[in-house]
């Protein structure tokens, strides 16, 4: 397995997180070869690297910054999402405590590209001993006169997984409840009170150094024709050495697991795998079997690549257990903006809960199927569809375990 | 204004502009479509999912209020799967709803009732003990109760505070089915239009503690009529009832659209102002204080005016109807009488605002201004007829026309409110309006008109 070290290239470091040691090692390099490039021209770059939101969505990043005005009376933002709350996903956590100013670097370029004079960082409530080693990066950014033409700002959520959707990131930005708002009808940018904003993952724009500085064929050298580059692919469960090890996309998923895993905790077998982060159907270790890991391959066996963050189960798991810890959080997190996914997260939880101690019926197992279906793709956000997909995979996969139950 | 394109809904081709709502025809062309959060005063929100139609050429159901209607578009409303898709949802909107009709002040006006009939019907299939629980009565301020367990979070009370008055005093709090409707820590709904939420509401969650538990919608009758509380003539209902053994009685206003004068909405003082209709009421005619019999008054009155020809003022209240206005003045010419209206009794700046309320408070003074009456104050005068202008005047002898009841000297005669009779009224802005007759009582009170016939005769 190749070894390809892009975002994560300086994580070992001692210190990594000064900007003296990132100095050290190449960091605000790109910086001096800005002057070389029109915004426009780090765009074009951006765009034939065909460099991929890392957020779970997988869009094509290049196409989001070219919706941003250049020419436009009002003021341009960008917003960097880290607002990580996937269960089973904790990459971006990685980046701003060890290598928080790769982040700052790749802001400062974007915000260049887009002409943007201020960038906000969208930071989840919970990670507040991580927003205080991003926040004494900025600080040493700041007194070095990094930031003197473009400001950044730590913006704390305050603790809904719903923030992490772009649009209700920017509601609870403006001050306001984090509900998604209706998509538009035409291909525009996002707007902060009004004003063209860029929703990026931070990830995506931790890439964003390496792209410029080495060129798009560069990026493109790793992974695969339609999903180049790398992820900072993670892994939790049964797993010997869970963590977050960057690969690049079109490995293969056993392979990895393997190599920087060391396979399923306690020698046992595989039963199942969640690709990354709950939102993604659940997989058996069949299907497991010759997966690779980039987008292409998970859409064919109708799951999603997501965050690339891996829950293992071993063989020992309980399927309906492990579905009602998943809709637990559903349950909990659902905004409550519209009615199937206000009421339909509820209600699946509590049917799960209901098999679970034994009061089940075969109706609660179609009725659940029922509720996945008008959950899924009748609201405004993918939160539901997402809770939807996990209880249809979990279902039709392990139907036998729910039945067993009843 | 957009150019006006051809589109089908269920096999009919419709006329519409390009770009406007879907859910604005489906609405106006009387097409069944489900819906709680859209309204046409506040936008698509699209938050209750049940204008799920199909449109032809994309795989899922879409909602009709976000939908902007393009040239060739065909629309299905109707049919399996789109009822399917409404059943479902509207399932899991009352999967914890109490399901308390028969006591909820809503039932039979009730939206949630209403698509229940069309599209639910279905089986229980969770116990109450089983829903999740919420306060069921908050005294949300400006006789609005709020139950959030009837509530279906459509979030048009919220957007009618962030968007209409602008107070803010609505919000959502909680997430998920633990979402719900409150005030902002420490503060009341307050503002001049917030029984307007209680319309809004298209369920049971929001209702009025002025008119909650006196009446079932169903027994109500409704008249048509406008609002007397200024000169802005807002649109309304006038819901009454004769209930078993008892007199008509109106039990509430409830503002009527109408989008060149008040939209969809009115105050809370106008709304309220029924109550004045039906309290302290003069019924029989009095002399000095004491009662009198009709006939007795009326040629008591004919010959005072007899008597004091061509020495009489006339003082015309200028909320009267445009008709009587004009009797009055006939009446008035025979008489050789001087006419006036005084105006500054009316003036209210402090009642003003720049949505609906304004300063003038009677609501017909665009009709006295037109028909050149004075407004000045009268002088002083033998004979003065007071036809319900609520200042007091002095005179050597007095003739008051009035609804109600007033210290008075001289000679007081009952007349009908505008409720007990129709007419027309012209608001500020010079539109004229027509009121209906709504109230019915089983004595009546004679009209304006009725007495000028009976002077006269």
């Amino acid at each position: 397995m190749r070894d390809c070290k892009i975002v994560s290239r300086n994580f070992e470091l001692p210190n990594s997180h000064t900007l003296a040691v990132c100095k050290a090692h190449g960091g605000y390099k790109t910086l001096e070869k800005l002057g070389e490039y029109s915004p426009l021209q780090i765009i074009d770059i951006i765009k034939k690297s065909n460099l991929r939101g890392k957020g779970g969505g997988g869009a094509p990043a290049g196409e989001k910054w070219e919706l941003m005005p250049q020419n436009s009376n009002k003021p341009s933002f960008l917003a960097v999402n880290c607002d990580e709350s996937e269960p089973g996903t904790f990459k971006d956590r990685q980046i701003i405590t060890k290598d928080p100013h790769l982040l700052l670097e790749g802001i400062l370029i974007t915000c260049y590209a887009i002409k943007a004079k201020h960038a906000y960082i969208y930071i989840r409530g919970e990670y507040k001993q991580f927003q205080d080693i991003l926040q004494g990066a900025i600080d040493e950014a700041y007194a070095d006169g990094l930031l003197s033409e473009c400001d950044i700002t730590i913006h704390r959520g305050a603790g809904a997984y719903i923030c992490g959707e772009k649009s209700a990131l920017l509601e609870s930005m403006e001050g306001k409840r984090g509900h998604p708002r209706l998509k538009p009808k035409n291909k525009e940018p996002e707007w902060f009170f009004d004003n063209p904003t860029l929703v990026n993952n931070v990830e995506t724009i931790a890439s964003v150094p390496f792209i410029v500085q080495n060129g798009a064929d560069a990026y493109r050298a790793y992974g695969t024709q339609k999903s180049p580059g790398t992820l900072l692919f993670a892994m939790s469960g049964h797993v010997e050495k869970p963590g977050v090890y960057e690969a690049e996309f079109g490995t293969s998923m056993m392979e990895y697991i393997n190599h920087f895993g060391g396979g399923v905790k306690g020698g046992k077998k595989l039963k199942a795998l969640i690709p990354g982060g709950v939102s993604c159907g659940v997989l058996t270790a069949k299907e497991c079997e010759n997966l690779t890991l980039d987008y292409e391959a998970l859409s064919s066996v109708r799951s999603s690549l997501g965050t690339g963050g891996m829950i293992l189960m071993d063989e020992d798991t309980d399927m309906v257990i492990a579905l009602k810890n998943i809709l637990e959080f559903y349950h909990e997190e659902s905004c409550g903006q519209c009615t199937p996914c206000r009421e339909g997260t509820g209600w699946s939880d509590k049917l799960v809960g209901k098999i679970l101690d034994k009061r089940g019926t075969k109706e609660d197992i179609d009725k659940l199927l029922e509720i996945a279906d008008t959950m899924n793709g009748k609201t405004i956000c993918v939160f539901a569809p997402a809770a939807s997909t996990v209880i249809v995979s979990f279902i039709k996969k392990f139907r036998a375990e729910f039945e067993a139950k009843l | 204004m957009s150019e006006m394109i051809d589109i089908i809904v269920d096999s009919q081709t419709y006329k519409v502009e390009n770009g406007s709502l879907l859910i604005d025809l489906l609405i106006r062309e009387k097409i069944k479509v489900p819906y709680f959060c859209y309204h046409e005063s506040l936008g698509a929100d699209g938050n209750c999912r049940m204008c799920m139609v199909e449109i032809e050429g994309q795989k899922r159901p879409q909602i009709a209020c976000d939908t902007l209607v393009k040239p060739g578009m065909e629309i299905r409303s109707t049919g399996a799967n789109i009822e399917k898709v409404r059943t479902n949802i509207l399932e899991l909107e009352l999967i914890n709803h109490p399901v308390d009709c028969p006591i909820c002040d809503q039932a039979g006006e009730c939206s949630l009732q209403d698509f229940y009939m069309d599209y639910g019907l279905h089986n229980t299939k969770v116990t109450i003990a089983q829903k999740v629980k919420h306060n069921k009565h908050i005294d949300l301020g400006s006789n609005v109760m709020l139950d959030q367990e009837r509530c279906v979070l459509c979030a048009r009370c919220t957007r009618f505070t962030d968007q209409i008055t602008h107070t803010h005093e609505l919000g959502i709090i909680g997430r998920g089915d633990e979402a719900r409707v409150s005030t902002m820590p420490g503060r009341k709904l307050d503002n001049p239009y917030a029984m307007n939420v209680v319309d809004l509401c298209p369920v049971g969650a929001l209702t009025s503690k002025d008119f909650r538990f006196t009446q079932r919608v169903w027994f109500l009758k409704t008249a048509n009529s406008v609002c007397h509380g200024c000169a802005k003539g807002c649109n309304i209902y006038i819901d009454h009832n004769i209930m078993k053994y008892k007199d008509d009685v109106i039990y509430r206003f409830r503002p009527r659209r109408n989008d060149a004068v008040n939209g969809f909405f009115m105050c809370d003082e106008g709304r309220l102002s029924y109550k004045e209709l039906q309290e302290n009421r003069l019924i029989s005619p009095l002399l000095n204080g004491e009662e009198i019999d009709e006939k007795e008054a009326i040629v008591k009155a004919k010959n005072l005016i007899e008597k004091c020809k061509n020495e009489i003022t006339i003082i015309i209240d200028a909320n009267l109807y445009t008709e009587e206005i004009e009797a009055i003045l006939a009446f008035a010419k025979e008489l050789g009488a001087r006419v006036c209206s005084p105006k500054e009794i009316y003036m209210d700046e402090s009642f003003q605002d720049d949505l609906l309320r304004c300063a003038n408070r009677a609501a017909n003074a665009q009709t006295i201004e037109r028909l050149g009456i004075d407004t000045n104050e009268p002088n002083p005068s033998n004979l003065i007829i007071n036809f319900n202008h609520p200042q007091d005047f002095k005179a050597t002898s007095l003739i008051s026309f009035l609804t109600h009841n007033r210290p008075c000297s001289g000679l007081s005669l009952p007349i009908a409110a505008y409720s007990e009779n129709e007419g027309t009224l012209t608001n500020i802005d010079g539109i004229t309006q027509k009121c209906e007759k709504a109230v019915y009582k089983n004595k009546p009170i004679p009209t304006i008109l009725e007495y000028l016939q009976k002077v006269r005769a």
